[in-house]
C-alpha cells in the first residue's frame, strides 16, 4: 500500500492530507489536522466574565466571531438583551470580519490555484498578472483591509477585538468615522467587483481546464443566516436538505438535538454530522439557502449564480464563487449600515452576574458558531465551542475522496491530485486553530 | 510592486498559535517591497525554509514535537531570528502554569495515532533556540512588524502603556471599589485607574500606541511587562502594580490582589517573568527588547 501525505498551505494553521492507494484503488482520503490549541481545557476555572478576553485568542483569524458568541453566550447566562444599537454595531463589526476573511481567502489562498501560482504575489508577477493595469497584490490587499478596518472602528481592535462587552457594546460609532469608511467603501467597491470579477472569470478557465468544478454528492446545508436577512449576528439555525427543501430551523440551545460531534483518531480536529449525515457549512450553504441579499450589486451576482450554476448548487469550487458574492454584499451592507446614526443612543445594558448555562450563535464567515457555557460560582465550569469547520469535516473527506479516485487510475497517480487536494481543501476554507479549540 | 529576486529573503514560521500574528503582519503591506518573502505557510506554497534567510519570524509557541524539530531547523537556516507575539515569548494562553486540572484534562484528550505528539506545556522559542530580537505583543500591531524588520536598532519605543494613552491622571479622583473587567460608562480623557478599572498600562511596556486604553478598555498586558521587570519574577510586576493601586485608589488591597492573579491578567502579566524562573535559560535584555 502507497500513503502519500500533502503538507498544507494557504489554509489557517497545521494540516495535512492523507490518502492511501492500493494496487491503484483509494482506500482513504483524510484531512488531519496537526495541533490542537485546547481552549475548552484552558478556560476551565476561568472567572466567567473574563472569558470573552481569553477565548478571540483561540484564532486570530476569527477573533471577532469568537469575542461575540462568547459575549452572547454570557448574556444568555446572565438573561439580558442588548440594546438594538449595539446589535448593528456587532453587524458592523461582523461584515468587517467577513469582508476580511473572504478576500483573505478568495485573493491570497485560492486565486493562485487558478493559474498554478505558489502565491499572490507571484500571481502578480506572471504575466497575466502584469497585463492588468494594476497589480492584483495591491488591490487585493487594499480590499482586504477594509475588512481590517472596520472591525477596527466597530471593534475598537483589528484582532481579538474589544469593544463587545456584556450588555452591548462599549462605544458608538462617530459620524465622521463612519464618513470616512463610506468614502473608502464608496471608491474601492468598484474594485472589489473587478477583482471579483477577474476571480470569477480565471475560475471558469481553471474548471474548463481540468474538466471539473469539484464535483460531488449533494449534501445537508447548514447556515443561520436568513432567507431574507443575511444578518450575521444570528439567532436560529435553519438546515437545507439534499434535494433543496429546508428542514426545521432550531435554536442554538438545542443545537445537540441536531448535530452530533465525535473525536476522530487521526486528526485532533472532530467531526460533526446532521443527524447522523454529511452536512456543509460556510459560504456555499449561505448562498443555498439565500432568497435575496438585499443589497444591489450582490443580488447582482447571486442571480448569475443561480442561472448558472442552479439552486442548490452542489461542486466544491462554487464555495470559493459563493465568497466572492459575499464580499461584495458586506461592502455593500456596510456602507448602508455606517449611513444610518450609529452614534446616538442607548450602547449598553447594565447586568449582574448569575449562575446558569448559556448559548452564544453567530454566523462565523466559516458557517455558524456557538459557544456554550456553564457558570457555576461565577466560574466557567464547562465550555463548548461549536465550530464550523468541525461541521465540514466529513465533507471534506468526501470532497478529497472523489478527487483521489479521479487522479488515480490504471495509469498510477496523476501528479495533478496534489493541486486537487489543495483546492479541494481551500474551498472548505478550513480553520484548524478553531477546530481544534 | 517590485519583487525583485534580489530583496532580502524573508521566512515566517509559524508553530503553535493562533495566526493573529500573521494576520497582522498582512495588515501591513509595506514589507512587500522591502522583502522577498520565501516562506510563509498561511500565504505561499513553499514546503521548506531556504537556507539563505535574512530574517526568519517564528509566532507561536512550542506545543508539539514537530514544532521544536521545525524550529530547529529554521534557527540553522537564517542569519536573524525574531521571536514574535506572546506565544512565541511565553508559550502564550496555551501554557498552563499552575493550572494542572487543565493540564491533565487537555493531556488526556490530547492522544492520537501518528500526529505529533503533545508536549506537557507550551514553551517559550527561547528554550529551544538563540533568538536575535523579541517582539511582544497579542498580536504586535504592523507598525511594530515594520520596525522590527526594518530598523530595531534605532527603534523609540515607549517605556509604557501611559506614555501613549494620553488620559489624564488625577490626584483627587480616588475610586473605593473596583469597577468591574468591563462595564460601567468609561470617562474620556480620565486614567482608568481614577475610574477604578484594573488597566496594568503602568507597568506593561509601551509601542503598541495605547490602542485598547484611548477608546476606554483597561490594559491587560499583552506587550509585557516593561524595561524595569524583565527577567525579574512575576512579583516584581505585581508589587508595582499595587504600588500604583494604593497611590491612585482607595480600592481595599485584597481585592486588588485577587483581580491582579486572575487568569485574563496573569494570561500576559506573566509572559517574561514567569520565564525567568528556569534557571539556565538565556536573559531576555532590553536591547533585544522591542
Amino acid at each position: 500500500m502507497t500513503t502519500i501525505t500533502y503538507p498544507l498551505s494557504r489554509i489557517e494553521g497545521h494540516a495535512r492530507v492523507v490518502i492511501d492507494v492500493y494496487d491503484n484503488e483509494v482506500f482513504r482520503a483524510d484531512f488531519q489536522a496537526m495541533e490542537m490549541r485546547g481552549f475548552s481545557h484552558y478556560v476551565r476555572g476561568v472567572p466567567a466574565e473574563q472569558i470573552t478576553v481569553i477565548v478571540p485568542r483561540i484564532c486570530g483569524v476569527c477573533s471577532t466571531a469568537h469575542q461575540v458568541a462568547s459575549v452572547k453566550a454570557l448574556e444568555d447566562v446572565f438573561d439580558i438583551t442588548p440594546p438594538p444599537l449595539a446589535n448593528d454595531i456587532r453587524e458592523v463589526l461582523l461584515l468587517g470580519q467577513l469582508i476580511q476573511n473572504q478576500a483573505t481567502s478568495l485573493f491570497i489562498f485560492t486565486m493562485p490555484d487558478r493559474t498554478n501560482a505558489s502565491s499572490l504575489f507571484e500571481l502578480s508577477q506572471s504575466e497575466a498578472g502584469k497585463a492588468r493595469e494594476f497589480s492584483l497584490a495591491q488591490m487585493a490587499l487594499k480590499i482586504r483591509k477594509i475588512g481590517t478596518d472596520l472591525i477596527s472602528l466597530a471593534g475598537g481592535q483589528f484582532i481579538h477585538p474589544i469593544k463587545t462587552v456584556i450588555g452591548g457594546v462599549s462605544s458608538g460609532i462617530k459620524r465622521e468615522k463612519a464618513d470616512q469608511m463610506i468614502l473608502t467603501i464608496q471608491e474601492l467597491l468598484p474594485v472589489a467587483t473587478e477583482l471579483v470579477d477577474i476571480y470569477w472569470e480565471m475560475s471558469m478557465e481553471m474548471g474548463d481546464r481540468i474538466g471539473s468544478w469539484g464535483d460531488d454528492e449533494p449534501t445537508h446545508y447548514l447556515a443561520s443566516t436568513e432567507a431574507n436577512n443575511y444578518r450575521l449576528n444570528s439567532q436560529r439555525l435553519r438546515v437545507m436538505q439534499p434535494d433543496g427543501t429546508e428542514a426545521p430551523s432550531f435554536d442554538p440551545h438545542d443545537f445537540e438535538a441536531y448535530l452530533q460531534i465525535a473525536e476522530s483518531e487521526y486528526s485532533y480536529a472532530g467531526v460533526s454530522s446532521y443527524m447522523g449525515q454529511i452536512l456543509r457549512a460556510n459560504s456555499l450553504a449561505r448562498i443555498n439557502l439565500t432568497e435575496s441579499l438585499g443589497t444591489p450589486r450582490a443580488d447582482a451576482y447571486l442571480r448569475r449564480f443561480v442561472q448558472t450554476f442552479g439552486k442548490p448548487a452542489h461542486a466544491i469550487m462554487f464555495f470559493d464563487l459563493c465568497r466572492g458574492i459575499e464580499l461584495v454584499y458586506a461592502l455593500e451592507k456596510a456602507q448602508q449600515m455606517l449611513e444610518c446614526d450609529l452614534e446616538h443612543g442607548e450602547t449598553e445594558v447594565g447586568y449582574a452576574p448569575k449562575d446558569g448555562t448559556g448559548f452564544g450563535l453567530v454566523e462565523a464567515p466559516r458557517g455558524p458558531l456557538i459557544h456554550r457555557y456553564e457558570v457555576e460560582n461565577g466560574l466557567i465550569k464547562t465550555a463548548d465551542f461549536v465550530i464550523p469547520t468541525v461541521h465540514n469535516m466529513l465533507a471534506i473527506r468526501r470532497a478529497l475522496m472523489v478527487a483521489a479516485k479521479r487522479y488515480v487510475g490504471p495509469e498510477g497517480i496523476n501528479a495533478e491530485l496534489e493541486r486537487a487536494v489543495g483546492r479541494v481543501v481551500r474551498a472548505f476554507d478550513p480553520c484548524i486553530a478553531c477546530a481544534t479549540k | 510592486m517590485e519583487t525583485s529576486k534580489d530583496l532580502p529573503k524573508f521566512a515566517v514560521l509559524q508553530l503553535s498559535g493562533c495566526s493573529g500574528c500573521e494576520v497582522s503582519l498582512l495588515n501591513s503591506d509595506e514589507w512587500i517591497s522591502n522583502f522577498q518573502l520565501v516562506y510563509m505557510p498561511l500565504v505561499v506554497t513553499s514546503n521548506k525554509i531556504p537556507d539563505d534567510v535574512e530574517v526568519l519570524l517564528v509566532t507561536g509557541g512550542v506545543r508539539t514535537d514537530e514544532d521544536i524539530h521545525n524550529l530547529r531547523k529554521g534557527r540553522s537556516r537564517t542569519k536573524k531570528l525574531i521571536a514574535v507575539g506572546t506565544c512565541a515569548l511565553s508559550g502564550g494562553v496555551a501554557q498552563f502554569k499552575g493550572n494542572h486540572i487543565a493540564r491533565e484534562s487537555f493531556l488526556k484528550a490530547s492522544h492520537r495515532l501518528r500526529m505529533p505528539d503533545m508536549l506537557p506545556n507550551a514553551y517559550p522559542i527561547d528554550r529551544f533556540v538563540d533568538v536575535d530580537l523579541y517582539l511582544p505583543g497579542c498580536p504586535p500591531t504592523p507598525q511594530l512588524f515594520m520596525t522590527a524588520l526594518k530598523d530595531p536598532e534605532n527603534a523609540k519605543i515607549a517605556a509604557i502603556v501611559c506614555q501613549e494613552c494620553g488620559r489624564q491622571k488625577l490626584n483627587d479622583m480616588r475610586p473605593t471599589s473596583i469597577t468591574g473587567p468591563r462595564s460601567g460608562v468609561v470617562l474620556p480623557d480620565i486614567c482608568l485607574v481614577n475610574q477604578g478599572y484594573i488597566c496594568v498600562g503602568t507597568s506593561t511596556r509601551g509601542g503598541c500606541g495605547a490602542l485598547c486604553t484611548r477608546p476606554g478598555h483597561a490594559c491587560v498586558g499583552c506587550r509585557g511587562p516593561a524595561n524595569p521587570y524583565l527577567n525579574k519574577e512575576p512579583k516584581f510586576v505585581l508589587d508595582n502594580l499595587r504600588r500604583v493601586f494604593a497611590r491612585m485608589t482607595d480600592i481595599p488591597a485584597e481585592e486588588i490582589d485577587a483581580v491582579l492573579e486572575s487568569p485574563w491578567l496573569s494570561l500576559f502579566l506573566g509572559q517574561f517573568t514567569d520565564y525567568t524562573q528556569e534557571a539556565d535559560l538565556p536573559l531576555r535584555t532590553k536591547e533585544k527588547m522591542l
